[in-house]
């Protein structure tokens, strides 16, 4: 099904309102999925270790996408599909994935549980409020990180010239050129001028304006959608998928499943999460992001996600060609051990499920620049360590970590951290003696962990 | 003594129909309340305020999740709907917390973060008008006029629609309207520097602190 029948019927599908979509389609249908075929959560379980459960899930994600269809929110009306129609989207998901250009072109691609090949690292800013005055250099800083794949949503541009944009101004527009040029600029001050961008400028549509050849946003860098909690699309990202399938981009869709929400507890959500990702491949998304939320916690390293994540994307792994990734929000902030003892824990519990990794991010970054490439090395490198790890080893690390942060999980009580102007020498652009500490520290700490860095 | 544990019969089903979310059985219950001619006020808080409130603490604990919570809080309208009528046309009133007009702002369509801040309000004793999503900041300003409202609660679950949570306080400061409403801010991206900034009333990062605040800060909203 191409994007021309699916636009169609998001004008032409049943019409209803989001809440009986939402409470009628895929709750009562969650609720039945998960007694039929048995998915459950033991109440202490981090990382499944249960092939058939993630097989069923799998079962589950489908039957459930079947009875519910995408809900397109802005027209009201259900985009239904029919069993032969995923199959076939299922079929053509492209297993491998070239991205960026010349001696800088990379390969993502579909991953098995427990696979021993290292999976992709898309790792940046993350969309956290960057500064004007800093953007290239935090960029930059990231982008001579070896071990990042691709240089990951080179920050959100709030404010510029003093002002804050409003995101359907023509200051968004300006913006989001310049968040093209800048991180271009970045990569190419790094030495990699080819590196993909994965580019979400967050400034609905006026994003599309940091696509340019030769000085922004290239067909070969991937562009990020998001869906909305739960299988849910609106008209921006159907806009920019239209044009971003013409222009050739690779497609990052990204989903993020919510504990506690329309799904219920974590099994139920890990079923909607199945259902996610064939949606999201229906709509055309070649890389699919799963990020695993959380209605009390709103980050993603509590036992509820780390448990959802590990079994939704072991069913996709298992059952499916689908390349995923893992995105990993944590309570702790850069500059503090906890972040990196909370990434490190779902990177874990992500490569071994047989997912690639997006991250790490503060879920609530405190100001600008919140962000350290460092940590992103550390985080790269656990996640490298990963691969070919079995789960249970991973679970008993993930475990002794998860007690190490399991009371500061409150984003009131989790550390601050710092900002990359502190964290960094903005002249040579090398960590600080006391970051680089810090992460020699949380190196060795790992390695007694079993970790194998 | 026969009326006695008729009334508790009675405020037992109201409680049942809100445990098992169920509206036409809290309508049906609410009716039989109103027929039986037992106090009605007495019913509101035994019958429906009081499991109500189990309710939203048990999503908290996340013993329930957000679906039972909308179908309590739909069961709660529905029976509330029947007592509020009997008791108006008895020339009484339903004691409310307060008032609350709560909406995503303009530009934005997430819903689920306010419409949980809706639900929980609610089962904790406020009326709650839940204007929707994508609201632009002149309706929040006539909806809080028309429901005589004493809070304006403002969501925005993006960097860029947090913008328009400034415009609501500034538009009513405006129209000379500002002193007038409690302005709550709250969202993903919304952070107390950021309600600081433009001069909100209160913060708060999820819906049971939505909850704790404005119980904790009736002074500064009651009139």
């Amino acid at each position: 099904m191409n994007f021309k029948e699916i636009a169609k019927r998001g004008e032409t599908g049943p019409l209803t309102e989001a809440s009986d979509f939402l409470m009628k389609r895929v709750s009562a249908n969650v609720l039945k999925l998960e007694k039929k075929y048995q998915i459950s959560w033991d109440g202490k379980t981090l990382i499944n270790l249960d092939d058939e459960m993630a097989d069923r899930c799998w079962q589950a994600g489908r039957e459930l996408l079947l009875s519910s269809g995408i809900f397109s929110m802005n027209s009201k009306r259900i985009i239904e599909l029919d069993a032969e129609e995923i199959e076939e989207a299922l079929r053509f998901a492209p297993a491998e994935l070239a991205m960026g250009q010349g001696k800088d072109a990379v390969r993502a691609y579909h991953r098995q549980v427990e696979d021993a090949r290292k999976p992709f690292v898309f790792s940046g800013p993350f969309n956290a409020d960057a500064s004007e005055e800093h953007f290239v250099k935090l960029n930059e800083a990231f982008a001579q990180e070896r071990l990042i794949d691709s240089l990951l949503f080179p920050g959100y541009l709030k404010k510029l010239d003093g002002q804050m944009i409003r995101p359907t101004s023509g200051l968004a527009s300006r913006a989001a050129m310049l968040y093209g040029q800048w991180s271009r600029e970045a990569v190419r001050r790094a030495g990699r001028p080819g590196m993909p961008i994965t580019g979400h400028a967050v400034m609905a549509l006026n994003e599309i304006a940091c696509t340019n050849e030769q000085w922004g946003l290239r067909s070969t860098d991937p562009r990020a959608m998001v869906l909305i909690s739960e299988l849910q699309v609106d008209d921006v990202t159907m806009t920019r998928l239209a044009y971003y399938l013409a222009y050739g981009c690779p497609i990052y869709m990204a989903f993020t499943p919510l504990i506690g929400g329309y799904g219920g507890g974590p099994a139920g959500t890990a079923i909607v999460a199945v259902a996610s990702f064939m949606a999201a491949v229906v709509l055309g998304g070649e890389v699919v992001h799963i990020g695993p939320q959380h209605i009390k916690f709103k980050q993603q390293t509590n036992q509820h996600s780390l448990f959802l994540a590990s079994l939704a994307n072991q069913a996709v792994a298992r059952n499916s060609r689908i390349i995923a990734t893992t995105s990993h929000t944590t309570s702790g902030r850069p500059g503090s051990e906890q972040y990196a003892r909370e990434f490190s824990a779902l990177a874990l519990s992500a490569v071994t499920s047989g997912s690639n990794v997006t991250g790490p991010r503060p879920a609530e970054p405190l100001g600008f620049n919140n962000v350290s490439p460092l940590m992103a090395r550390l985080f790269a490198e656990v996640s490298h360590a990963a691969a070919g790890m079995k789960r249970g080893e991973a679970a008993a690390i993930v475990a002794k970590l998860y007690q190490t942060y399991k009371d500061k999980i409150d984003l009131e009580q989790a550390p601050k951290g710092q900002a990359f102007e502190e964290l960094y020498d903005l002249q040579t652009l090398r960590p600080t003696a006391e970051h680089q500490a810090l992460y020699d520290r949380l190196k060795e700490e790992l390695t007694g962990l079993g970790v194998p860095l | 003594m026969a009326a006695e544990t008729n009334k508790d019969a009675i405020f037992a089903a109201m409680r049942e129909a809100i445990e098992s979310y169920d509206s036409d059985a809290a309508a049906e219950t609410a009716k039989r309340a109103v027929d039986s001619g037992i106090d009605l006020l007495e019913a509101v808080e035994k019958g429906f305020a009081g499991p109500i409130r189990e309710l939203g603490e048990a999503f908290d604990r996340m013993e329930i999740f957000l679906p039972q919570l909308m179908l309590g809080s739909d069961a709660l309208k529905a029976g509330m709907a029947v007592l509020e009528e009997a008791i108006t046309a008895g020339g009484g009133k339903i004691q409310s917390k307060g008032v609350v007009v709560v909406g995503t702002v303009e530009g934005d369509i997430h819903d689920i973060g306010k419409t949980v801040v809706a639900a929980l309000l609610q089962a904790n004793g406020y009326t709650v008008h839940d204007l929707g999503v994508e609201i632009p900041a002149s309706r929040f300003i006539e909806a809080a006029e028309s429901r005589k409202a004493d809070i304006i609660a403002m969501s925005a679950l993006l960097s860029t629609t947090m913008l328009y949570q400034r415009d609501v306080i500034e538009l009513l400061t405006n129209k000379a309207l500002r002193d007038k409403y409690f302005t709550l801010v709250g969202g993903a991206p919304v952070t107390q520097a950021w309600a600081d900034e433009i001069g909100a009333d209160g913060y708060a990062r999820g819906a049971y602190e939505a909850v704790q605040l404005l119980d904790g800060k009736k002074e500064a909203w009651a009139e």
